[in-house]
């Protein structure tokens, strides 16, 4: 009886309440996850997808993988345009942050409209943006002529080099919204005072928010940027409507990349093994996600 | 702390829950019901699938279902296929057969996972050259015997044929032919391309500063690789030996197009629809193209004034042929589906769907009387002689996908036709051996 009762004491009756998630987490991530990991190191194709002969050939396909220049390229496009878009669209989010924060007519109505990248559907984006890259029925172009930066029309989507630079292009019109409104949350939670006895002491701009603000949001800044490397990492949706991978295979991402061995190719076990690649860096981003914000309630 | 720890750690989970599903979700969102395929479904599909069901149920209490995947955007082709399956469930009150709309771009996607998942129609009407695989699969009902076939185009069979063993029956037949803009033409007092070199030439002459000679899709996938055949073949190469000659002189072909700037870039981003679209806005003069965007271009630009020749050649006449196959799916309401079958492979039928579609029949008998002398289709029948399929081979999307980056290689300017060829021969000596 009392073993009962010390049972549902408080801290448990949480775990119990966590109980149902859990479970469900199990059924619906736990179990594709793991079917995923034992997909890889079987040789499983379309001859092979239904009979259910599958036999397992270890690491076979993570060794073919890294040999295939396709995936090594995907793996470097994923991360180099992560890495671009992060600091681009941080930048640009945070100044933009800081600049809405003032106290000005319009600041909060502008701010809001500024939202609309964020909320419009990605394909939409995409879309728009492939057809503003077109070569010679893009507006980009057009300016550029007009502007006589250029005599020739460049080749945007169908050059390998600019084909990323347009997708990044992209992705930062879309995250600057997602930097901006969590930084201006961070923001407000600073509390004025420290700014007024700051300039009371004679503390100029740059030493307030070097010394102020960028401390003060340490916490904040961190979880934008994780939760932006997730988000940028994770891409598909707008590299597979502005490009589908190419020219070339040059704009290939781990996830476009996987879906195509998958799906197009028939080579699941290929393709499962890509995916978990791109698993086990986003696992590892997310550990230090949990640490990063665990410590930040410890303080 | 623990429990903090805990909570943390379960969000965060539940955030990668978010990324991992990502494609997955979709996929099941779009996942059509088996049994009630007016529940839940693309809003495209909702519509005939509702009506298909009312016809089912009015027709017969307890008739067994069977259902049909097919990926027809294209409203005249739903709404015709429609009216082929009400005409059948009113005939009998046997079976029941309602349609599916799956997009094509998840076509491939939805087949597998319902291979795996145990959750196929009993009838798929698929694009030719994936059949073999599917086939290879296990999934298809052989039918040796079950239908006459041997009135229908070599081609259309050779689709469906694996081992020797029929897995199919060819729904409809298409190639590529060369369109031309007729008014452009006169104006730059150039004749109708038979060869590749007169090709060029009619295309330089076409070229001004807004407007390009030729296109083509060439995006790359096998909508691309579809429509690089043609002049791979024409140069006597076939799809597994690239790297000679006549490979190299058919990739050498396209980047002197690219080259002398009569062809765009773009093509490498249009399909086949975007390429007609260019055709009929007057963007570009001459097109490769199939017989199925005769309708639109008819309907939305009536007075464009073109005409269709065969492909010019290199060494000999070659297009690719293109089509659906309907194929049955083993273990289920197999009975069901040659009932069918039989009933919309008859020959009155088959003229009916073909004339509604834009199709040219895969029944050479059917075909040859189908259409008038001065019909646009007419020289599409006339292209089918020299149309040859891709495949069929299980591994085909393989071979596809290297022939799609070599000449995507080359047009690019990423590779020389050489490197390509050879890169590509790599590959497909890979899979085919």
């Amino acid at each position: 009886m009392a073993k009962i009762k010390k049972f549902f004491r408080y801290e448990n009756v949480g775990m119990l309440f966590v109980l149902p998630a859990f479970l469900y987490m199990l059924a619906f991530v736990g179990y594709p996850i793991i079917h995923n990991i034992i997909l890889s190191f079987q040789d499983v194709n379309a001859g092979n997808l239904v009979k259910g002969t599958r036999n397992f050939v270890l690491f076979d396909n993570y060794l073919e993988l890294f040999g295939d220049s396709v995936f090594t390229t995907s793996l470097w496009n994923t991360l180099r345009f992560t890495v671009s878009c992060l600091v681009f669209q941080f930048i640009a989010g945070f100044a933009l942050a800081l600049f809405f924060s003032k106290r000005f007519s319009l600041a909060r109505p502008v701010r809001g409209i500024l939202l609309v990248p964020w909320m419009i559907p990605i394909t939409v984006t995409a879309l728009m943006f492939k057809l503003l890259f077109a070569t010679d029925i893009g507006i980009i172009n057009f300016l550029l002529r007009s502007l006589h930066l250029i005599d020739k029309n460049i080749e945007w989507l169908t050059t390998p080099g600019t084909a990323m630079f347009a997708l990044i292009c992209a992705n930062v019109w879309i995250g600057i919204p997602f930097n901006m409104i969590l930084i201006s949350t961070g923001l407000t939670t600073i509390p004025k005072e420290l700014y007024e006895s700051a300039s009371i002491d004679g503390a100029g701009k740059v030493q307030t928010f070097r010394r102020i603000t960028l401390p003060l949001l340490k916490p904040t800044i961190e979880s934008v940027l994780i939760l932006g490397f997730i988000y940028t990492f994770k891409v598909y949706d707008l590299v597979y409507v502005m490009t589908s991978g190419g020219p070339v295979n040059a704009t290939h991402m781990l996830s476009t990349y996987s879906y195509k061995l998958s799906f197009e190719m028939f080579k699941y076990s290929k393709g499962s093994a890509a995916a978990n690649v791109l698993l086990v860096i986003l696992l590892f981003v997310g550990v230090f996600y949990i640490k990063a914000t665990t410590e930040g309630e410890n303080e | 702390m623990k429990k903090k720890k805990l909570t943390a750690l379960l969000t965060a989970m539940a955030m990668m829950t978010g990324i991992l599903s990502g494609c997955g979700s979709k996929g099941a969102e779009s996942t059509p019901a088996k049994d009630a395929p007016a529940a839940d479904g693309p809003a495209a599909a909702q519509e005939d699938a509702a009506a298909e069901s009312d016809s089912g149920t009015a027709s017969a209490g307890d008739a067994q279902p069977v259902t049909i995947w097919y990926y027809w955007e294209n409203e005249g082709h739903q709404m015709t296929l429609d009216q082929l399956i009400q005409e059948y469930n009113g005939s009998q009150n046997q079976y029941a057969v309602t349609a599916k709309y799956v997009p094509f771009a998840d076509f491939k996607k939805q087949l597998s996972i319902g291979a795996s998942a145990d959750e196929l129609p009993d009838i798929a009407i698929l694009d030719s050259p994936d059949h073999a695989s599917y086939v290879d699969m296990g999934i298809f009902e052989d039918l040796t015997g079950k239908f006459d076939v041997s009135n229908y185009y070599e081609g259309t069979v050779n689709s469906c044929t694996v081992d020797g063993k029929l897995y199919g029956v060819p729904f409809g037949a298409n190639c590529l032919a060369l369109y031309y803009n007729e008014d452009m033409l006169t104006a730059a007092g150039g004749s109708v391309p038979t060869t590749w070199d007169e090709l060029l030439e009619t295309a330089k002459a076409l070229t001004t500063d807004s407007v390009s000679g030729l296109a083509f899709c060439s995006v790359q996938n096998e909508e691309g690789t579809f429509n690089f055949v043609p002049w791979l073949w024409s140069t006597g190469a076939t799809s597994y030996d690239i790297n000679n000659e006549n490979g190299i002189r058919a990739l050498t072909y396209i980047q002197n197009l690219i080259k002398e700037g009569v062809m765009s870039k773009e093509c490498i981003n249009w399909t086949q629809g975007d390429v007609m679209n260019q055709f009929i806005a007057g963007n570009v003069a001459m097109m490769v193209n199939g017989p199925w965007q005769i309708p639109t271009m008819q309907s939305e630009a009536p007075d464009l004034n073109w005409k269709v020749t065969l492909i010019p050649q290199d060494a000999q006449y070659a297009s690719v042929l293109g089509g659906e196959n309907y194929a049955v799916v083993n273990g289920k309401n197999v009975d069901g589906a040659l009932d069918f079958l039989t009933y919309a492979t008859s020959g009155e039928k088959v003229k009916f769907m073909m004339d509604q579609f834009g199709y040219i029949s895969a029944d050479k008998t059917i075909a040859e009387s189908q259409f008038a002398e001065d019909s646009p289709y007419y020289p599409f029948v006339e292209e089918l002689n020299y149309a040859m399929p891709r495949g069929p081979l299980a591994g085909w999307p393989g071979v596809s996908d290297a022939i799609s980056l070599a000449f995507n290689q080359v047009i690019t300017g990423t590779a020389t036709p050489e490197n390509a060829a050879a890169q590509a021969q790599t590959t497909i000596d890979g899979i085919v051996k």
